[in-house]
């Protein structure tokens, strides 16, 4: 290092500043967002988006998680839509359970008011749950957490065939056989029944 | 009365109620556990996991035909005969009625594949068989209650010579009314998806059915157990009930799939678009007597869904009778157990006697 270089040095906050800047152009100039500190870049979508394509041998498996990955970020975004319903709800219950107990006055008592506030909270949520927007984020929810456990199913499956366990698709196999062996033999018509013959007896000797 | 006075009061109240809570779960702790289904039955029929139970007389004989009673698969029957003191079957058993009842089971995994039609031609028709057998009649009464209701409707429909006067009780026949909270909720929910992982858990069942009304269901109902009085009777009661609500079998998957998206989703019984082993159903073909019982303040199957019954069924005789209470009001409450079994008794008796099989007479 020559001494015009020392010279150029200056203070290592200075520094570690350049670099960060010189950092943000790099990030910039590749399409990244360079503000990682704002905490807006670690959403469930960027995770999904940030994640490599399935390749190699285990292609098939990468695939199964990454769907697992994505189900669960679009499951997170769905749970924070009910949490915000779930709010709205409580927001309509709380005006309902003031107007119930401004008409009974100070007289309530205890068990009366809680009584009253479960008759409000029922109306709210009476009042969202039959709503369209209610029924399909629920309907969203239920489904998420299907295709989550149709994805797991399928690593359990590959797992099961590892160790030598019957698999849910081998078992799925021999009840469809079983279900058609019962048909057929319910279609089978009942052997006309013969008639014994009763062994001969012998002659006396 | 002053603020002072009133909030010492109140504050004697919650007191009080801290100590009866106390007293209840003592009690609570120290009670066994309870039993259920308690009335005399013998198996009489057995099919894979299906029971069929006839009950043991305690009258004599209103000379009636059977009544076989097909409950929902999605719970279990012996809410129809929770306790000697609330029971429908005991209160029939009493009025003479020959009673039998069609029990499910526990569905398993070798049950997923298993269509809806064989659980409703399949092992509801074969348990028919075995009582017009066993009585030597030509048809039989069928009390079909909540979605035992919507099944007993179907075969009636498919084999209406074998039923002489049919019953349904809560029953959901028009599945896509607005009050229906449960339909609403299940039009959105992809039913291929949800039973490809295999049998639908009973556990996910009571997840559905507290979210109908949670903060009663999860809530004000324990509140309310702690301000019993810690008698054991009530709380027996209480847990008899506790028992039958979370005691919910996994429902075999092919056949919920298809109850879902052909009822809820499809509204096909009422749209006569329903097949069922290939043969079409139709309400139209049920000409026998029906009596439609309804409760007016029901939340699982709320009337709209089951008055329409009346304009769907063929027959010329059809009567409803509203009762005023719940869902599970209709099979234990007080104001049920005083109307429901009496107007049934009393109905089939207007409609004849037991009809004895014609060959048999003629043999005779």
């Amino acid at each position: 290092m020559t001494d015009s270089n020392i010279a150029d040095l200056q203070s290592p906050a200075s520094m570690a500043f350049e670099f960060l800047g010189r950092w943000q152009d790099f990030a910039e100039s590749l399409g990244m967002r360079s503000d990682v500190s704002a905490g807006g870049t670690c959403t469930p979508e960027n995770m999904v988006a940030s994640l490599f394509p399935a390749l190699g041998m285990s292609r098939e498996y990468q695939e199964i998680g990454q769907r697992m990955v994505e189900i669960n970020a679009r499951f997170q975004r769905r749970c924070a839509e009910f949490a915000q319903q779930g709010a709205d709800i409580g927001q309509g219950a709380w005006r309902a359970y003031q107007k119930r107990t401004s008409e009974g006055g100070p007289k309530l008592a205890p068990d009366a008011l809680y009584d009253a506030w479960i008759d409000s909270a029922e109306e709210a949520y009476a009042e969202a749950a039959g709503s369209e927007a209610f029924a399909r984020l629920l309907g969203d929810l239920c489904n998420l957490l299907s295709a989550f456990k149709v994805e797991r199913g399928k690593l359990l499956e590959a797992f099961a065939r590892q160790v030598d366990w019957p698999s849910r698709a081998e078992v799925d196999s021999l009840h469809r056989r079983v279900m058609a062996l019962t048909e057929a033999a319910k279609k089978v018509p009942p052997k006309p029944r013969r008639k014994t013959r009763r062994p001969a007896k012998r002659a006396p000797r | 009365m002053t603020a002072p006075e009133s909030f010492d009061r109140w504050l004697r109240d919650a007191a009080a109620m801290q100590r009866q809570a106390q007293s209840v779960l003592r009690s609570l702790r120290e009670a066994g556990d309870v039993e259920v289904g308690m009335s005399e039955k013998t198996c009489v029929y057995a099919d894979d996991k299906i029971r069929l139970h006839r009950y043991s007389a305690l009258a004599r004989s209103a000379k009636l035909a059977p009544v076989l009673i097909c409950y929902a698969m999605v719970n279990r029957p012996y809410m129809l005969d929770l306790q000697p003191d609330r029971s429908l079957i005991r209160e029939l058993l009493f009025l003479g009625i020959d009673v039998y009842l069609l029990d499910w089971g526990y569905p398993d995994g070798s049950d997923r594949f298993t269509p809806l039609d064989e659980y409703i031609g399949g092992y509801l028709g074969r348990c028919v068989d075995f009582i017009l057998e066993e009585n030597s009649i030509d048809a039989l009464n069928l009390l079909g209650v909540c979605q035992g209701g919507t099944m007993s409707l179907c075969h009636a429909a498919l084999e209406p010579s074998k039923i002489a006067n049919l019953i349904t009780m809560v029953a959901p026949v028009d599945f896509k009314t607005p009050e229906n909270l449960l339909s609403t909720w299940a039009q959105h929910v992809d039913i291929d998806l949800l039973t490809r992982s295999g049998n639908v858990s009973g556990e996910f069942l009571n997840l559905v059915f507290l979210a109908l009304m949670p903060f009663r269901l999860t809530q004000q109902k324990y509140v309310h157990l702690l301000q019993m009085q810690a008698d054991p009777k009530q709380l027996e009661n209480f847990m008899r009930m506790e028992k039958w609500i979370f005691d919910s079998p996994d429902q075999p998957a092919r056949a919920f799939r298809e109850f879902v998206q052909w009822f809820f989703q499809q509204n096909r019984l009422v749209r006569k678009e329903l097949e069922l082993g290939g043969r079409q159903v139709l309400l139209e073909n049920i000409r026998c007597p029906v009596l439609n019982i309804y409760a007016a303040k029901d939340h699982l199957v709320p009337p709209s869904a089951s008055i329409p019954l009346g304009a769907q069924v063929g027959s010329e005789d059809y009567e409803s009778l509203e009762v005023d209470v719940g869902h599970i009001g209709m099979y234990v409450s007080g104001k049920a157990r005083e109307i429901v079994p009496r107007s049934i008794a009393r109905w089939l008796s207007k409609r004849g006697r037991q009809r004895v099989r014609r060959r048999r007479q003629a043999t005779a």
